[in-house]
Order: structure tokens, then sequence, then C-alpha cells
């Protein structure tokens, strides 16, 4: 018989450092597990996950007793997940289109929080709130029509300041985003070209651009990339601190993007009224004394859930909860606006119907 | 030109240097116990302890069931072809091997995808059964290599003391061919290790809590890598950095390890046939 | 390296004539089943992929190998960006790697002492263990940042005219993917080349060298002459890793899909690195389907790959050390 023992002797002595090492991780483990009742998993939108894994996910593991496990893999991977049931719900800033609603086969959205997609820049010397465009501008600089800082379209909006002669760099989202949705369902409404050629989805053919992946990547390009312009949520300007520009809106005000001039375009809820699977548009808002104010790129962001689902009671529980108005304060600070009465309303509504 | 060979036998070990020390002195300073034991927290704020332990103890699973999978059918398909087969079908198998081997990871991922998720959703049994496809031409070939080197006076002698043949198949060559089949096995293993494509769309979407269960999602080092390095926070880059680390050494001690002693059990085997 | 080895070649049949006994047959039918296995599995990927991609096979047919953009609002999908990407990514890695690797094979069988022979031989092979997405990782936040800050504007400087080096882009870039992926494939090429260079007899050196050439033109005369064949074997199977490669690609290439431009230092993206990147996010359906279809092209250039690989080897192995 071969000399194995040698051989043998070491894979024993691998395979014990092996089960050593599951046994500490595995009890580590258990230690760090608290007695919760259960748990809820959900998938999707990044914009919304610094409200659902930052506040109130802590904040319901300690009041409930109940985990919540969010992945924020995009609005557009967040509804494919809930539509196949590898998650208790999904999340996603772009309502669900006709087939979405259709593959997911008894899916209601809820709407459960507001915020903003900002344009975002890197030129030397200009801060926030400095840089004013339009929506037409802006949908020419992403068609490849506009290319330098100091294009007169831009110069025509910028009296104040000195453009450099500098090239634009064009940062999309590299994966399908519900930002890309509220940013190019924007741009439809401002811009016939770009309507025809471009249209509005949770991912587009962009016609010129780097593509940067996830808020973090468009964030770290546009940081980085002197002439650049960007479109993040909110929430990541702020962190990453990149200057945010200023839009005209319908009324011809330049406005910037904070709680108040969010709170000023959902607004338009209470004229247009709320359809019946709640989806909800409330860019470029029209010309009128009401919304002079609003901010043209917000969105409210939603939550899919099956209608039928074992876990209807922990789930509603939670949804409802997050509604509270005290749970809605908790994320101000992350630039997540009030929602209009109606639109809390019609939540409750439809958090009615799901059932096991 | 002799200058030149130097030159290119530099940069190539130049470039593993590198690799290894760009992790390694990112990796250890951010190494800690934390990152074994404790689950991530999402938008923590600073200070707050976190690690990758789902991340660890879903890649122990994901890769032990795709071991435990790939392992005794690669063993098989090996004792099929170097002691049964005919000649023409032991080449077409060879050929169906690396044809196999050859496959994108990430064709493989799609491929288990469309075979078991659409419908049942994911699971660490579906990401654990496309590891194993990447690992089974690899158990396979390893297998046949080292079957190939045991001496066939070997098995003419237990054949001639009147043994049938699966007796000398299991009992005496496979005895000898031990050694190199645990090295194949755990070369394939530090191979799927760090595989990520194959678990993108099977086994991805998952909480922030050690799980321990197939059956559902597991998460996994590789993937949590992946998913660090594109965040912008530096906090996530360095989580990201120890991982690595983590990985790379266990990938580098094992393949090692069984390379040295793939060669050792090798030698021995030529020793005795010849 | 033992891809093409035929294995088994030197294993006599020693069972053949006997009577058959019950535990005989048990383990042959298991066995066999287990090899009957892995050739179904080969099938079954081939079928579930082309099955996964019939929607986008009738709606776009081979116009879709032509087609720029992948355009979800309008459902009308093409892989000819991704394509040309691909092919920029793997010849690009190929052209960089090839000199790279048979350097080192050289080195290793002609020029280094015999002391550091082994150790190096381990080292690079090393390099083929390394998981993509920890060069990924390192590609994307150290190799990144230094191309874009120092390597794209100096190529860009001296070597502007051409249009490859055009003006550095923002961040992600074909060229970083390019040096990523090189690294993959070096260590598949210098190995096989190793090998095969070791093969060349070494009666043939000495009658070379004997004739008085320097060893230099030893080398060009004999050793590469010799193995030509398999060396353009090995950059198959080179490029076979390179088109597959999707993580480390999705990680530096900058998901751009539908541009072909020359310039590498702007973003783009390979099959492989789209799928990585944004399958999950794909509407149920005809954008589903044209993953699938990325897939199966994918699966195709590996088949083709692999078998043109093994048709050289064929061709080339009698008189070389490929086949043992």
């Amino acid at each position: 018989m071969p000399k194995n023992g040698m051989l043998i002797r070491i894979t024993l002595a691998v395979a014990a450092a092996a089960l050593l090492g599951v046994l500490a991780v595995a009890s580590a483990g258990a230690a760090g597990k608290n007695s919760s009742s259960g748990s809820l998993s959900g998938a999707g939108s990044s914009l919304v996950a610094p409200a659902v894994q930052g506040a109130w996910g802590p904040a319901y593991q300690s009041a409930k007793g109940v985990t919540i496990n969010y992945n924020p893999v995009g609005s557009g991977t967040g509804i494919k997940y809930i539509s196949a049931r590898s998650v208790d719900f999904g999340a996603s800033d772009a309502p669900m289109s006709k087939s979405e609603s259709a593959g997911c086969n008894g899916c209601v959205q809820v709407p459960w929080a507001l915020t903003a997609t900002d344009p975002v820049f890197n030129v030397h010397g200009i801060t926030s709130g400095k840089l004013r465009l339009t929506g037409l501008v802006i949908a020419r600089i992403y068609l490849g029509q506009i290319t330098n800082w100091n294009d007169p379209a831009i110069k025509a909006l910028n009296r104040h300041l000195s453009l450099p002669n500098q090239k634009i760099t064009v940062v999309h989202r590299s994966d399908g985003s519900g930002d890309t949705y509220a940013f190019t369902d924007y741009l439809s409404k401002v811009s016939r070209a770009w309507k025809r050629q471009v249209s509005k989805g949770t991912s587009v053919n962009w016609p010129v651009g780097e593509g940067g992946a996830k808020n973090a990547g468009v964030a770290a390009l546009v940081k980085s990339t002197p002439g650049a312009i960007g479109y993040i949520s909110d929430f990541y300007a702020l962190q990453n601190k990149i200057p945010v520009a200023r839009l005209k809106n319908k009324a011809g005000r330049y406005v910037f993007p904070r709680i108040s001039t969010i709170e000023a375009a959902a607004q338009l809820v209470k004229s247009k009224g709320i359809p019946k699977n709640n989806a909800i548009s409330i860019t470029d808002p029209p010309k009128s004394k009401k919304y002079v104010n609003a901010w043209p790129l917000s969105t409210f962001t939603y939550v899919i859930v099956p209608v039928k689902t074992a876990k209807a009671a922990d789930l509603k529980a939670f949804i409802s909860w997050a509604l509270q108005p005290a749970q809605q304060k908790a994320i101000q600070k992350d630039v997540f606006a009030p929602m209009p009465q109606v639109v809390l309303k019609a939540a409750k509504k439809t958090l009615k119907k799901i059932h096991s | 030109m002799e200058l030149l060979a130097w030159l290119a036998a530099a940069v190539a070990v130049g470039f593993l240097v590198l690799v290894v020390w760009s992790v390694a002195k990112r990796g250890v300073s951010q190494l800690n116990l934390d990152l074994l034991t404790k689950a991530p927290v999402p938008f923590a704020l600073p200070g707050v302890k976190q690690g990758l332990a789902n991340a660890f103890a879903g890649s122990l699973v994901l890769v032990g069931v795709a071991t435990l999978m790939a392992l005794p059918v690669g063993i098989l398909v090996a004792i099929y072809v170097t002691e049964f087969a005919p000649r023409p079908i032991r080449h077409g198998i060879g050929l169906v091997l690396d044809v196999l081997n050859g496959i994108p990871a990430i064709v493989i991922g799609i491929f288990v995808f469309g075979l078991f998720v659409v419908g049942h959703g994911q699971s660490g049994y579906a990401g654990s059964f496309a590891l194993a496809v990447i690992m089974l031409p690899l158990v396979a070939r390893a297998t046949m290599e080292v079957l190939a080197l045991v001496p066939t006076s070997l098995r003419e002698a237990s054949l001639g003391l009147g043994a049938p043949r699966w007796r000398t198949t299991l009992g005496i060559v496979l005895p000898q061919a031990v050694g190199g089949i645990v090295t194949g096995a755990v070369l394939a293993v530090a191979r799927v290790a760090g595989e990520t494509a194959p678990l993108l769309f099977t086994t991805s979407i998952v909480g922030n809590q050690v799980s321990w269960s197939p059956s559902h999602a597991l998460f996994s080092v590789p993937l949590a890598i992946f998913e660090l390095s594109e965040s912008p926070d530096t906090a996530d880059h360095a989580r990201a950095w120890a991982a690595a680390f983590v990985l790379l050494m266990f990938i580098l001690v094992t393949s090692l390890t069984a390379r040295w002693l793939a060669n050792r059990s090798r030698r021995k085997l030529r020793r005795a046939a010849g | 390296m033992s891809t093409f080895d035929a294995t088994g070649n030197a294993v006599r049949r020693p069972f053949s004539g006997r009577r058959t006994r019950p535990g005989d047959v048990l383990l042959q039918s298991v066995a066999g089943l287990a090899a009957l296995g892995t050739v179904f599995l080969v099938g079954l990927i081939v079928y579930k992929v082309v099955e996964g991609s019939r929607l986008s096979l009738s709606t776009f047919g081979l116009g879709f190998l032509a087609h720029v953009g992948w355009d979800q609002p309008h459902n009308r999908f093409g892989a000819a960006g991704l394509l040309f990407g691909t092919a920029l990514t793997s010849v690009g890695a190929l052209i960089l790697a090839t000199p790279l690797a048979l350097g080192v094979a050289l080195f290793l069988t002609e020029l280094a002492p015999r002391g550091i022979r082994g150790p190096v031989t381990a080292l690079v092979e090393t390099l083929a263990a390394i998981p993509s997405v920890v060069i990924g990782l390192w590609g994307i936040l150290v190799v990144a940042p230094v191309l874009r800050a120092h390597v794209m504007p100096a190529l860009h400087s001296t070597l502007g005219f051409i249009p490859l080096f055009g003006p550095p882009g923002p961040g992600p870039s074909i060229f970083t993917a390019i040096v990523v992926l090189t690294m993959m494939i070096l260590p598949i090429i210098s190995s096989i080349s190793r090998e095969l260079f070791v093969g060349v007899p070494a009666e043939l050196k000495e009658a070379a060298l004997a004739l008085g050439t320097t060893r230099w033109e030893m080398v060009r005369g004999v050793v590469f002459p010799y193995s030509w064949g398999g060396v353009a074997a090995a950059m198959m199977l080179g490029v076979g890793r390179a088109l597959g490669e999707a993580i480390a690609v999705a990680q530096v290439a900058g998901g751009v899909n539908n541009v072909i431009g020359a310039n590498l230092f702007n973003g783009g993206d390979t099959l492989a690195g789209w799928i990585a990147l944004d399958f999950s996010n794909s509407n149920p359906g005809l954008e589903t389907s044209s993953f699938f279809y990325l897939a199966l092209i994918l699966l195709v250039f590996s088949l083709v790959v692999n078998l043109v690989a093994r048709v050289i080897v064929r061709r080339v192995a009698p008189r070389q050390g490929l086949a043992r």
C-alpha cells in the first residue's frame, strides 16, 4: 500500500481547522441572533435604502423585534425579485409598467416615501445651487447636442457665472434604476426629441455618456471628473457633497431640491387624483401658482407587495408602521419629504387588500 | 532578447506580488474578529461594529454542498473513463469535459437561473449546483490523470489473484490514487470558492443575518467583495479588502499545498510504476 | 496543465476478456451513468440557453448581432456594441499577454537558473488561482486611478495620432479591462508554452548551438518554429478565458453597451460583463430572452475556441510534447 499517512494527516488537520472555523462562525452567528419573532426580506430601490435600511430597519427591530432584511439591488431588479417571490416585498421608484404588473401576478404598489433626484455637476469654481439649468438644456446635453460648458444655451441661463470652455462629460447609470426612471420621465415631458429618441424607463439606450454603477458609481464619477454632469438621488448628493444644479420649473422659477420644494411638487396629486394602481408621476408639475416652488424632479417611491401572501400580517404591520407620522418624520434628515394626506390615505386603503 | 525574457518573467511575478501585496496591505489592517462574527449593518453610523459573517457562512455552505455534489460524480466519471470505457468513448468524454470546462462561468449562471431559479426563486442549492458544474470537469480530469498513473501491473496482479473488477478498482486502484484525488478536489474547491459569476443570479438576494440553510439564498464572500467594490464609502472598501485578503489567503494556501502534495504523490506513483 | 491530455493512453485494457460479475456490472453502470450524466449536462446547458433565447432569436434573428444598442423602453436590443467591446478587450489582452507569456516560458525553460525554475513556475501559475473578483477589486480601486492619472495621458500624448489612444475618459475604460484581462490570461498562455518549449527535443537545440548560433537565434530558429502550433492553441484558450470573463470586466469597464469607437480610454462593455451588470434588471419577455441570446453567443464562442484549440493540438501534438 502507498504511504499516504502524511497526506491523510494533513487532510485531517485541514478538515479539523475548517470544522473549527465553521463552529466558531456558527456559534457567533447564534449568539448574535436575538429573540426576534420574525423577519421580512425586501429588495429594490437604492433611493429608499437610507430610509429602509438606515432608519426604519433598526427602529422596527428594537420596537417590534422583527428584522427587516433589505438589499438595495435597484428598482428594476426589485420588481423582478418580488415577481419571482424570492423576497417578501419589493421596492421601486418607478411604478410598475403594464408588463411588470402582469408579471408580478397580483401585486399592489404602495407609495411609502417621497424624495427627489438631483442633477449634479462638477465645474471648477461653481458651487451647489449656483448653476441654473432647464430640463430642455439637460435633454440636449444628454442627447449629445450640447457638448461644452460655454455653450450659448447654458450661458443664457447663467449670466451671473463665468462658464469655462470645457467639454461636458455626461454620466448616467449603467444599471437599471428608479432614478433613471424619474430622470427620463422628466426629460420625456420637457423634450419631444428625447421622448421620441430615448423615452423613459429604468434603463434606456443612452445616446452619449459614461456609465457608473448605482448611485455610488455615478457620484464617484461626477466627483472625480472635471466637467461632468450626472443625476443621483438627493440623499447621495448630500452625503457625497456633490454640487446640485437649480432647475427651472414650469412656473419659471429656478428651484433647489429640499423638503419644501419636493413637498410643493407633491401637491400635484391633489388636483391629479390618485389612480387605482397608485402610479403617481409628479415630475414637471404644470405652470400654476400652486407649484411656483415645486422641484420638477420629485418622485414617490413604492413598496410592492403580493396581495396574497403568507406574511400578510407582518407586512401590513411593518408598512403601516412606516407610514406613521413619526417614522415619516424620522427620515426627513435624509431628505424624504412628508407625503400628502391623500397619498397616505390611498396607501392605507391599498394595504387593506393584502391578505394571507 | 534574453533581457526581455527576464523582464517578462519579472513582470509576471510582479503582477502576482503586486496583487497580493495590494490586498494584504489594505486587508490586514482591517482584519479583525468582527469580520467573521458580525453581520453587516447597512447605512450604519460610524463606529458601529460590523462584519461579513453572513458571507463567510454562506460561502462555507455553498462550497461544501457543491463539493458533495461534484466529487462523487467526478470520481465516477474518471473511473468509467480510465477503467471501463472503450477508446472512442474515452476521447468523447474527454472532449465533453474540456467543453464543459471551457463554458464561461456567467453562462453557467444563466443556465442554472433558467433551470432552477425561474419559477422557484433563488436558493443556496441552485448556487451550489452552479458551482458543482464548474467543479465537475476539474475533479474528473484530476482523478483521470492520477488513475492513469496507477501501474497496470497492479491491476493485473489483483485480477490474477482472482479479485473481481469492481474490487480491484475500488479496493486497489482507487486507494493508490487517493492522494491525487484529494489534491484535485482541494484545487477545485479553491477555484470555486472565489467564483462570483455563477452565484450572481442564483443566490444573491439575501438578508443581513447569518443563515446556514441552503434552501434559501445565501450570501457569499466573492459576491460581498463584488458589491462592496462598487461602493463610494471607504469603510465598505475596507471590508472588501479584508474579505479579499481572507479569500486570497485561503485560496493561495490550499492551492499551493495541494500542488505540492500532488507533485509528491505523483512522483511516488511514478517511482512505483518505474 | 493537462487540458489536452488524452488521459489513459498509458493504460491498456487490463479487464478485457474476463467473465463479468454482478459487482462489476454495477460499478460499470453507475460510473457509466455518471459519464452519461456529464454528457447530458452539457446538452442540457446548450438546450436551456437556446430555449431561453428563442423569443429573441425569432424576433431579431441574426440582425441582433448587427444592431447597436440596448433599448429597454422601445424593446429593441442588439449585441453589436458588446461584440465590439468583447473583440477589443480580448484582442487587446492577447496582444499584451502573448509576448509576456512567451518571455516567461522562455525564461523558465532556457534562461532561469535551475534553483528558481520551480518557484517561479509555481508563482506564475498561482496568478491563475486569484479569483477574478479580487483582481477586479484591485483593478477598480488601485489600477484604474493609476492608469487614468499617468498611463493614459502619457499614451495619448505620445501615440495620440492612433485613434486607439484618444483623450482619456473620466473613469471606467476598455483599457483598464484589457490590463485586468491580460493578467488573467497570461498564466494560461505561459504555462502551456512552457510545456511546449520543454518538449522541444534537446538534440535539436544542441545541434543548433553547436553550429555556433547564439541562444536567441536558436530560440528563433528551433524553439519557436517547433512549437508555434501549440502556442496558437494556447492563445485560443487565452481568448476563450478573456471573452468569458464577466465579473472583473463589469467592475472596471463601465457598462457602456452602445458605442462602437476606437478610443480604448472610453468606457465600454463586453457580452459577459453586460450580462453580469444588467441581467437582474431585465424585463421579463423579450429583454430577458435577449440576455439569454447574449449567453448563447458566448456559449458558441467558447465551444468554437475550445474545439479549434483541440484541432490545432491534434494536428501538431504528434511532434510536440502536448499529448503525454
